[in-house]
């Protein structure tokens, strides 16, 4: 029943995600597929604007989830997740702008290539390190992370620190003529995603991620080798941000060393912190809600007394207002709280109907 | 005396540059309750933990069934058929209670041919069944930690201190579990409470200061007060 409910709301926010384009076509009397000139059509109107918006939503919630299946459900904190996210940018962009092939060959094997080198790179970063804990994992992370950011800001074939655009992309794809396409496979990726993840961590493999995060040694005492298992939770994490990195560089048609900068780890964070935890939602809300607000916000202006500010110039600290009053509010964040409080009144609820005092009588025999 | 499952020959534990085993050697007799007995901080509990492998021995030699666990990783030793119950309930708090019993499953199915035994042991858990673990109370979270051991094959059960901060009640009815697994296992107990201890196990080992002096039948023991009151400081 519970199950039921949870999905029940889960169906309606998804057939609202897919309507949305033309909600807010409808609205605000724009085309959702963008207004056409000669041959093409020319992004343009408030429908195709808040595509793009909500589809980068969905591919920086893609790289929070996959952050939160590290650092919420097994407990590794790296702080070298841009470093998946970045290079399969760089590898997806390469394959498109510096080979050969034709471009939706490149496209695939660039895709693929991202995926099995992301994920070797996990593997090998973490057979190297994984052995090492806490605070020196996340710091050697941190290490390889900033090592490839600094070598990609001055590598002069990837034209170091402007990096370089993407020029050419099938039509059916490219979100600068077919945005409502590329809405809907972002949006499909995001939810494949999503259950893939749920899935997971409700499988016995998810328990062992779980168990790991709580207590590493009684995991290994009843018999698993931990080590494999934080391999496997980094490797897909590590695979999972290469998809979300991949689908970044196609929206955005251009790809430099920012990708690869810390603030890629950064916002996962964060967005996971306020979102909560080790829950399935939070990542999403917490990256859809700050995401949001910067887009609401960030072009305001207000005016103090005889002075305007500039949010924009100020919206670092806005966010790091809003993060301190939400972990104040809520310390296991949005997410995070709501579903204690709602396991406590479960509680409540059984301990009323059992009616059992919590020391049962001694067996006899 | 049966064969021993569990043969323990001067094993020397380090932690940091602590000596804390300075030759230990026990001895399991197979289908009967052994407790190892000493004061606080004299070795009990990294006696175990060397048993298992989270702190391995330096030396000396542990053969189990006929194979030898010194330099096995703890997951290793957990698989030759070692169920360990640390000390502090140490069960996982965000798992479910389902959760907590399924995860030590080393065959699928393990979980499900052992509820019938589990449940009719601790009747408690099928109830909250659904709960996390940290819900529990006290001698629930116990039992859980129990419970799990016994989801698996297990052919030795190392349980540190069960009762340890449990009403007595509790305690009671976790001796009567505890009797009834010895018939279809082996158990190395760790218990300071030596009521509990002498009423229980059919043999001992003291282990004082890192090492083992003495070790025998229960039954000679309790009939020792100068033996107890040496190594034990009890009346």
């Amino acid at each position: 029943m519970k199950q039921l409910r949870s999905n029940w709301l889960y169906s309606l926010i998804l057939v609202f995600l897919i309507a949305f384009p033309f909600i807010v076509g409808a609205l605000t009397e724009s085309s959702p597929t963008g207004v056409p000139r000669g041959d093409r059509m020319i992004m343009r109107g408030e429908s195709v604007r808040w595509q793009a918006v909500l589809i980068e939503v969905f591919i920086l919630s893609i790289l929070a989830m996959s952050y939160n299946l590290m650092f919420g459900f097994t407990g590794v904190i790296s702080f070298g997740h841009a470093l998946f996210f970045g290079s399969a940018g760089y590898i997806i962009g390469l394959a498109l702008e510096y080979t050969a092939l034709d471009t939706g060959a490149a496209l695939i094997l660039g895709s693929l290539a991202a995926f099995v080198i992301c994920g070797g790179v996990g593997l090998m970063i973490g057979f190297v390190s994984l052995r090492l804990r806490g605070v020196y994992f996340t710091i050697f992370t941190l290490a390889v992370a900033e090592m490839f950011y600094i070598f990609f800001s001055r590598f002069a074939l990837t034209k170091a620190e402007d990096g370089f655009a993407v020029t050419e992309l099938p039509v059916w794809l490219d979100p600068s003529q077919s945005r409502l396409t590329f809405y809907y496979i972002v949006l499909a990726l995001f939810v494949l995603t999503f259950l893939f993840i749920r899935r997971l961590v409700n499988s016995p493999t998810g328990a062992v991620f779980k168990a790991i995060r709580e207590n590493e040694d009684r995991a290994l005492a009843i018999g698993y080798n931990t080590l494999r298992f934080k391999l496997m939770a980094i490797v897909i994490a590590g695979m999972l941000a290469a998809l979300a990195g991949i689908l970044q560089v196609l929206l955005n048609k251009k790809i430099g060393p920012e990708m690869l900068s810390v603030g890629y780890t950064i916002d996962p964070l964060l967005n996971t912190i306020i979102g909560g935890i080790g829950t399935f939602a939070g990542p999403v809300i917490g990256t859809a809600g700050l995401h949001l607000l910067d887009t609401f916000f960030r072009d305001a202006t207000l005016v103090i007394g005889g002075s305007t500010i500039q949010v924009a110039n100020v919206w670092g600290l806005v966010l790091g207002l809003i993060f301190i009053l939400v972990v104040i509010v809520f310390p296991q964040g949005v997410v995070g709280t709501w579903q204690s409080w709602r396991l406590k009144r479960q509680i409540r609820h059984l301990e009323s109907r059992m009616a059992v005092e919590p020391s049962p009588a001694p067996e006899s025999g | 005396m049966p064969n021993p499952i569990l043969e323990v020959r001067d094993i020397h534990t380090f932690i940091g540059q602590f000596h804390i085993l300075e030759g230990v050697n026990v001895s399991i007799p197979e289908g009967s309750i052994t407790v190892l007995l000493g004061r606080n901080g004299a070795g009990k509990t990294t006696t175990l933990r060397s048993i298992m492998g989270i702190t391995p021995p330096r030396s000396g030699t542990i053969v189990f069934q006929g194979d030898t666990l010194a330099g096995k990783r703890p997951y290793t030793v957990a698989k030759l058929g070692i169920g360990y119950v640390p000390e502090h309930r140490a069960i996982f708090k965000e798992l479910s209670v389902r959760e907590n019993l399924k995860i030590a499953e080393r065959n699928r199915g393990d979980y499900e041919r052992h509820t019938d035994l589990i449940f009719d042991l601790f009747p408690d858990l099928k109830r909250l069944i659904d709960l996390p673990g940290g819900k529990l109370s006290g001698g629930q979270q116990q039992m859980l930690a129990i419970a799990r051991a016994l989801v698996p094959d297990n052919r030795l059960l190392l349980i540190d201190e069960p009762s340890e901060g449990l009403a007595p009640v509790i305690i009671e009815q976790l001796m009567a579990a505890i009797r009834r697994l010895s018939s279809q296992c082996t158990i190395l107990l760790v218990e300071q409470n030596f009521r509990m201890a002498s009423r229980l196990a059919d043999h001992f080992a003291i282990i004082d200061d890192g090492r083992s002096p003495v070790s025998g039948s229960m039954a000679d023991l309790v009939n020792d007060s100068a033996l107890i009151q040496r190594y034990l400081g009890v009346a």
